[in-house]
């Protein structure tokens, strides 16, 4: 058996809105082996982003354990929670999120800063993430002059700077078009099988989703149901408003026309 | 890249608003550059001028206890200077020479010196609301001295600080002594030749001098200064000295049967108008002083708004700059930074552009102290007339009122640096703490 790089026990998460409680998870019980390629789908509100925000120490739970490289991160102090994220998690983020005024191999670097590594180094090893994300001789160009597709992949770049124990990629094709779409599953697909990074991805697209080892489904904030294989989804979906039968990818919903 | 790569990058990302930030700053910091440095100047000023207030009060006093058996004639009433010779006339009356003959046989007579002072200069129309004048604007004043030499060694005749050449001897003639600042107008030094009224003399000394109205005096033989002036058998004054101050009275009496038109200054009254002076100068002393302390106390008023103006600026700048990079204060954090690491940035932005503004500051500084001063600062009754910072006595009535200004030097400039290092990081300490308090999933979903 792989060893387990990530994992929850009982997590839940409520949030006050107006002096209401809403609970975003509830009981969230998940295991992320080495190497794991997932996606978690679900409707908008359905707790996808709290998840990975959980997982990638950006929030707490209310309740629940959330261990992470054998690191039990709910105890770790909130003063000392930068050295995970920094060294264990590695984000990509929907809207890329790149540093406008930098251009693509400082972004590779930042996350290096404050590292043990010398400034040589870390040259060296953005030179080969670029390279490894296909954007060699892109280097000097800042985001402004770079493509969405070229942008996502220096923000994989950057998420790969130190190595982390789990790469979480929030929406990642959500901006893109048909055919970088692909091209970015490809690159992480590539990277989970060739560098054997394991990456846990939030998606709303199916397609996308079926390129993954396995998918979660979440609705309510309840993982409510595992597939080995993501290629066809047993489940029906319904819209949460009105019952109607909707697709993973549907942002409204056809019959009551509430966005999802 | 570095910490400071970035924040360089980060200040430079908004030209137009961090242009306008440090031109507001920099004015802060030229304030808090040129105030200090004039009060100081101020202040220093009127330390000088009490020094020399006191200098000038004790070598008075002394002068006049040397000429206790002094009694001085002339026609014209001076301007409260009697005790020294050379008082500047508003009309050069002269009288004859015979005066000598009849005063030095009047009982308890020692010695009588005549004088001849005669000053030229170009005459100049004067355009004024009150109508036009014409006046008189001096280029020298030629005083004619008796070259004896059982009176030039025994009384104050001559200048006594001879920088160039020599000082007059009994007997020269067609030899003029003149003072640093008739070189500079003749353009002539110690051997050369000037003409003075059509009658070449030769240099054979320069003086020095402290006093403002010797400033145009050259010295020469009483008979060549009536022969060049036309005014042969004149003298304009006569200093008569006593066999011992018991006789001074009884030649008073009698001079003033003999010349009644005569203004004649003894040692009591020159005594009295040295405490009429002591009173005027000290009231002025004073309204100096009192003035000092109020400059002093403005312009600490003016610092601290300076200084809370800075800090303020940059407080609110930094803030605004960091609600505007909420969202990359999140991606930051996401990635790995640390609290310190945020903070540590916003923080250096800050000082950043203090630095720059103290560029600017030391810049607006250097180049507009007086002006910022003479805006900002209430005006000091310090005199123009530079006589009198030397410890010279001249009319109360001359004196104008400015403020001493003055450029500041290489250490304000450098403790302006520190204080724009200080003020930035005070200013920018608040919004980067809070910065680096944001809750990373917050700020990333801030748009």
């Amino acid at each position: 058996m792989s060893e387990l790089v990530l994992k929850t026990e009982k997590l839940d998460k409520v949030y006050k809105l107006g002096g209401r409680k809403v609970r975003a998870l509830s009981d969230v019980n998940l295991e992320v082996k080495r190497g794991d390629f997932i996606s978690i789908m679900g409707p908008s509100g359905s707790g996808k982003t709290t998840l990975l925000n959980m997982l990638g120490c950006l929030d707490r739970p209310t309740h629940g354990k959330v261990i992470l490289d054998g690191v039990d991160v709910t105890e770790v102090p909130e003063k000392k929670l930068y050295e995970i994220r920094r060294h264990k998690v590695g984000f990509v983020f929907q809207t890329f999120n790149l540093m406008p005024y930098l251009n693509a191999i400082e972004n590779v670097e930042l996350p290096m800063e404050g590292t043990k590594k010398s400034k040589d180094e870390r040259r060296k090893r953005a030179h080969e993430l670029l390279n490894m994300v296909g954007l060699s001789g892109r280097e000097e160009h800042r985001p402004n002059r770079l493509s969405a597709g070229e942008q996502q992949r220096v923000a994989i770049a950057r998420a790969l700077a130190n190595n982390p124990a789990v790469v979480l990629a929030d929406e990642p094709t959500g901006n893109l078009d048909e055919k970088t779409k692909y091209e970015i599953i490809r690159l992480l697909s590539r990277l989970n099988i060739d560098q054997g990074t394991t990456v846990v991805m939030v998606t709303h697209d199916s397609h996308m989703a079926s390129q993954t080892g396995r998918i979660l489904f979440l609705s309510d904030g309840i993982l409510k149901k595992k597939e080995k294989s993501g290629l066809h989804l047993e489940e029906k979906l319904v819209c949460p408003r009105c019952g109607g039968s909707i697709q993973p990818d549907f942002v409204v919903c056809p019959h009551c026309r509430e966005e999802l | 890249m570095g910490v400071l790569t970035r924040a360089l990058r980060n200040v430079s990302r908004r030209k137009i608003r961090v242009l306008l930030v440090v031109i507001a700053l920099g004015f802060s910091m030229a304030i808090m550059i040129s105030i200090p440095a004039s009060v100081v100047a101020n202040q220093a000023a009127t330390e000088k001028l009490s020094e020399n207030y006191e200098t000038m009060i004790e070598n008075m006093q002394e002068e006049i206890n040397k000429t206790l058996t002094l009694i001085e004639c002339s026609l014209s009433p001076g301007f409260g200077q009697g005790f020294r010779p050379g008082s500047m006339p508003g009309e050069e009356l002269f009288l004859n020479e015979t005066a000598i003959y009849d005063i030095s046989s009047i009982e308890g007579v020692k010695d009588v010196l005549p004088f001849l002072e005669k000053t030229e200069g170009t005459m100049q129309t004067r355009e004024t609301p009150r109508g036009t004048f014409t006046i008189l604007v001096p280029d020298y004043t030629i005083v004619g001295v008796p070259l004896n030499s059982s009176l030039i060694d025994n009384y104050p005749v001559l200048p006594t600080d001879i920088v160039e050449g020599i000082n007059l001897r009994e007997g020269d003639s067609g030899v003029v002594l003149l003072s640093l600042s008739n070189t500079k107008f003749f353009g002539a030094g110690v051997g050369d030749e000037v003409n003075i009224l059509g009658r070449y003399f030769t240099v054979i000394g320069v003086y020095e001098t402290a006093d403002t109205l010797g400033l145009q005096k050259l010295y020469m033989n009483i008979f060549d200064a009536q022969a060049i002036t036309n005014l042969e058998g004149k003298i304009s004054r006569l200093d008569v000295y006593a066999e011992d101050q018991s006789y001074v009275d009884g030649i008073v009496s009698k001079i003033t049967d003999l010349y009644p038109e005569f203004y004649i200054t003894t040692y009591e009254e020159r005594l009295s108008q040295l405490d009429r002076m002591k009173e005027t100068y000290k009231s002025m002393l004073q309204n100096a002083e009192s003035t000092l302390s109020q400059t002093q106390s403005v312009a600490f008023q003016e610092i601290v708004i300076a200084i809370a103006a800075t800090s303020l600026i940059v407080l609110f700048t930094m803030l605004y700059t960091v609600r505007e990079r909420t969202k990359e204060i999140g991606i930051l954090k996401a990635i790995g930074f640390s609290n310190w690491n945020v903070m540590s940035q916003f923080m250096l932005e800050g000082i950043l552009m203090c630095l720059m503004a103290g560029v600017v500051g030391v810049v607006i500084g250097s180049v507009g102290a007086p002006l910022l001063s003479s805006l900002l600062l209430p005006i000091s009754p310090f005199p123009t007339q530079r006589g009198f910072l030397l410890g010279q006595a001249v009319n109360p009535g001359t004196f104008q009122s400015q403020l001493v200004t003055t450029a500041p030097d290489l250490q304000t400039m450098l403790m302006a640096f520190g204080v724009a290092v200080l003020l930035g990081a005070l200013g920018s300490l608040y919004p980067a703490w809070r910065a680096s308090r944001t809750s990373p999933m917050e700020a990333l979903r801030h748009e």
